[in-house]
């Protein structure tokens, strides 16, 4: 917490992962949401080309409301007569490929910022904190609906926006985690070595604090699902008719009494795989702190 | 992890406006303002970029092009954006959040009836998640790994991975169209008697309130967990016969509520902000509703206005927050970093 300052070298090394210590629990822990997320993936980047489902769009309004189990649709048909097990195998992908792309652009750009902040340290590491802090304090969705409104709405723009959030986050992350490593000796003789800045970052502190990018990664990945559900429940994330879970379950508000499964599929969907993304984070974060 | 504490309690009185808590107090206040500064700055900037105005807005699609112009005179929108600025902070800083362009009300008084629902939702939302997390972190804690500790785990991750748009529809689903024990949507003021205003305030409250509930149970129990296994000051008073509810609750928890206070200090900012959808979902009148009309309106004064309340709201729980922190523990470290 906030209070550490003695000794941190010392206690920081006894922390170091102790990985082959884990029993059996420990790695079921990790597999079955691996498996499970891996699963989510498969079915929405190669279910749509194996499986007999019809396209996600363009449906027959005379084929609207149709339960579940019906000939031909597994999981019933929207109001507009499109296949609901289809739209959510496809509206899956564009949720996965945001929440990749956001975590990949805000694990680069924000680690690296955070890394150099904490590296270089004095007027560099205060100027790029205090930006950061304005952009946390600076509420999200304003940001996002003013990217949506303006250049409209679209997967890539959504991606731009949320990445926009994402940046400060790792970049604390990754700044706390190199002022931590900044203590330790094999530190202290790189740099008594004359090893140059970028070579220290690139080769002593990157692969330092990488497992605790990656593992808030996969929380954000969690994150960013729910972020871009909420975009596009309000309108403002991948434009209808293109699917997506944020707003298949909008659509699916309008008539919750008559229709509650519109909204169950969707959000069931969705809360398994941010669950296994959640779970995959945890137990990384227990195997690699050694708790 | 957090250094161990002790029982300890800071002594009221004497010199404690020149203590050094209350000088770590001043020092985030300074800095609090270049970050509300600069979120005004970058919403304004952000807001420029967005295409088409209020008075094209306020017209509809077939006025001309001079019947615009005329209006975006009048309205002020012709000048300078940098001047427009430091007109609008000139009033800020007074009091004066300026007229909104649609309806031409002054944007205090739209702001006031918005930020009491608002207030009202998050403080439901904070009191109902922090008071149950605290018995629930303390329960679980006192047998790790037993039965009740694993369940309220369970339920904690299950909660955490629930967006509140997905638990707000299901509470809709359950508790208003199955049960209808509770309205689905609508806002009933305080004013027609706080039975009826709190139970249209419940449903959206709880929605906001169980992922706040699973993050602080967690994050409590986690804390209070290691308190208790690794820290000398719980082997000293086990030592002395203390039985292990009082060492839970007198010396545990009152270690672990420095990291719960800094966490929820940290959450209750976001959490006025994080209203807007479960507003939307209920239709209920607060600061999340007022701001996605007024961005569809290009009404840009009430959006400014919106965003400055809530980066305020979250630079002020956070100063709470470092204050509690300064109160409760003596020895604070009051460095740097």
């Amino acid at each position: 917490m906030a209070v550490v300052d003695a000794g941190p070298a010392l206690v920081e090394h006894a922390e170091t992962p102790t990985a082959r210590t884990r029993g059996r629990v420990g790695s079921l822990g990790l597999v079955l949401p691996a498996a499970v997320v891996a699963l989510i993936a498969l079915a929405c980047f190669v279910g749509p080309l194996v499986l007999p489902v019809p396209p996600p769009i363009g449906g027959s309004v005379l084929e609207s409301y149709l339960p579940a189990f019906s000939p031909g649709h597994l999981l019933g048909t929207d109001p507009n007569g499109n296949d609901i097990l289809s739209r959510i195998l496809s509206g899956g992908r564009s949720s996965l490929i945001v929440a990749v792309a956001v975590n990949l652009l805000g694990l680069l750009v924000g680690g690296t910022l955070g890394a150099l902040s904490g590296f270089v340290g004095g007027v560099a590491d205060t100027v790029i904190m205090r930006v950061l802090d304005v952009l946390i304090a600076f509420p999200s969705l304003v940001l996002t609906l003013a990217v949506a409104q303006s250049l409209g709405p679209s997967q890539t723009n959504t991606i731009l926006a949320l990445a926009f959030f994402s940046i400060p986050a790792f970049a604390r992350i990754s700044r706390a985690a190199t002022l931590r490593l900044r203590e330790l000796p094999f530190m202290a003789s790189a740099v008594l070595c004359g090893t140059p800045g970028w070579r220290i970052l690139l080769r002593h502190v990157a692969p330092n604090i990488a497992p605790q990018l990656i593992t808030f990664g996969m929380l954000g990945m969690g994150i960013v699902i729910v972020i871009e559900g909420a975009l596009s429940f309000l309108g403002l994330g991948i434009p209808p008719p293109a699917p997506s879970w944020g707003n298949m379950i909008s659509q699916g508000q309008q008539s919750i009494s008559a229709t509650p499964m519109l909204v169950v599929w969707p959000s069931a969907v969705l809360f398994v795989t941010v669950l296994a993304f959640n779970l995959l984070g945890e137990n990384l974060r227990a195997r690699w702190s050694g708790r | 992890m957090t250094a161990s504490v002790g029982a300890g309690r800071h002594r009221a009185g004497a010199g404690f406006l020149t203590s050094p808590g209350m000088r770590l107090v001043g020092k985030r206040l300074l800095l609090a303002v270049p970050i509300v500064l600069g979120v005004s700055i970058l919403t304004f900037w952000v807001l420029n970029l967005i295409p088409g105005s209020a008075a094209q807005q306020l017209l509809g699609p077939e006025a001309t092009p001079e019947q615009v112009r005329a209006l975006e005179l009048e309205l002020g929108l012709d000048r300078p954006a940098v001047l427009r600025y430091l007109d609008w902070l000139g009033g800020a800083v007074t009091g004066d959040l300026g007229q909104s362009l649609v309806s031409r009300q002054p944007v205090t008084d739209l702001l006031g009836e918005r930020l009491a629902v608002s207030g009202e939702l998050a403080a439901l939302a904070f009191l109902i998640s922090l008071g149950l997390a605290v018995p629930t972190a303390l329960l679980a804690a006192y047998r790790p790994n037993r039965l009740f500790d694993r369940l309220s785990m369970v339920v904690s991750i299950t909660g955490l991975s629930v967006a509140n748009y997905v638990l707000a529809l299901l509470l809709v689903l359950i508790f208003a169209v199955q049960m209808a024990v509770f309205p689905a949507i609508g806002f009933v003021p305080l004013s027609q008697g706080p039975g009826a205003n709190l139970q249209s305030m419940a449903l959206p409250a709880v929605a906001i309130a169980f992922p706040l509930y699973c993050f602080y149970t967690r994050f409590l129990r986690g804390d209070l967990v290691d308190q208790l296994q690794g820290e000398d000051y719980v082997t000293t008073a086990r030592a002395k016969g203390i039985g292990p509810w009082q060492v839970l609750v007198r010396h545990a928890f009152r270690n672990s509520a420095f990291g719960l206070i800094t966490v929820v200090g940290l959450n209750l900012g976001t959490l006025i902000g994080g209203t807007v959808i479960v507003e939307q979902i209920f239709a209920l009148p607060g600061m999340g509703q007022l701001m996605l009309q007024a961005i569809n309106t290009r009404d840009f004064v009430v959006v400014q206005a919106c965003v400055v309340v809530f980066a305020v709201a979250a630079v002020l729980a956070n100063l709470l927050a470092d204050l509690l922190y300064a109160v409760l523990d003596p020895r604070i470290r009051y460095g740097s970093r």
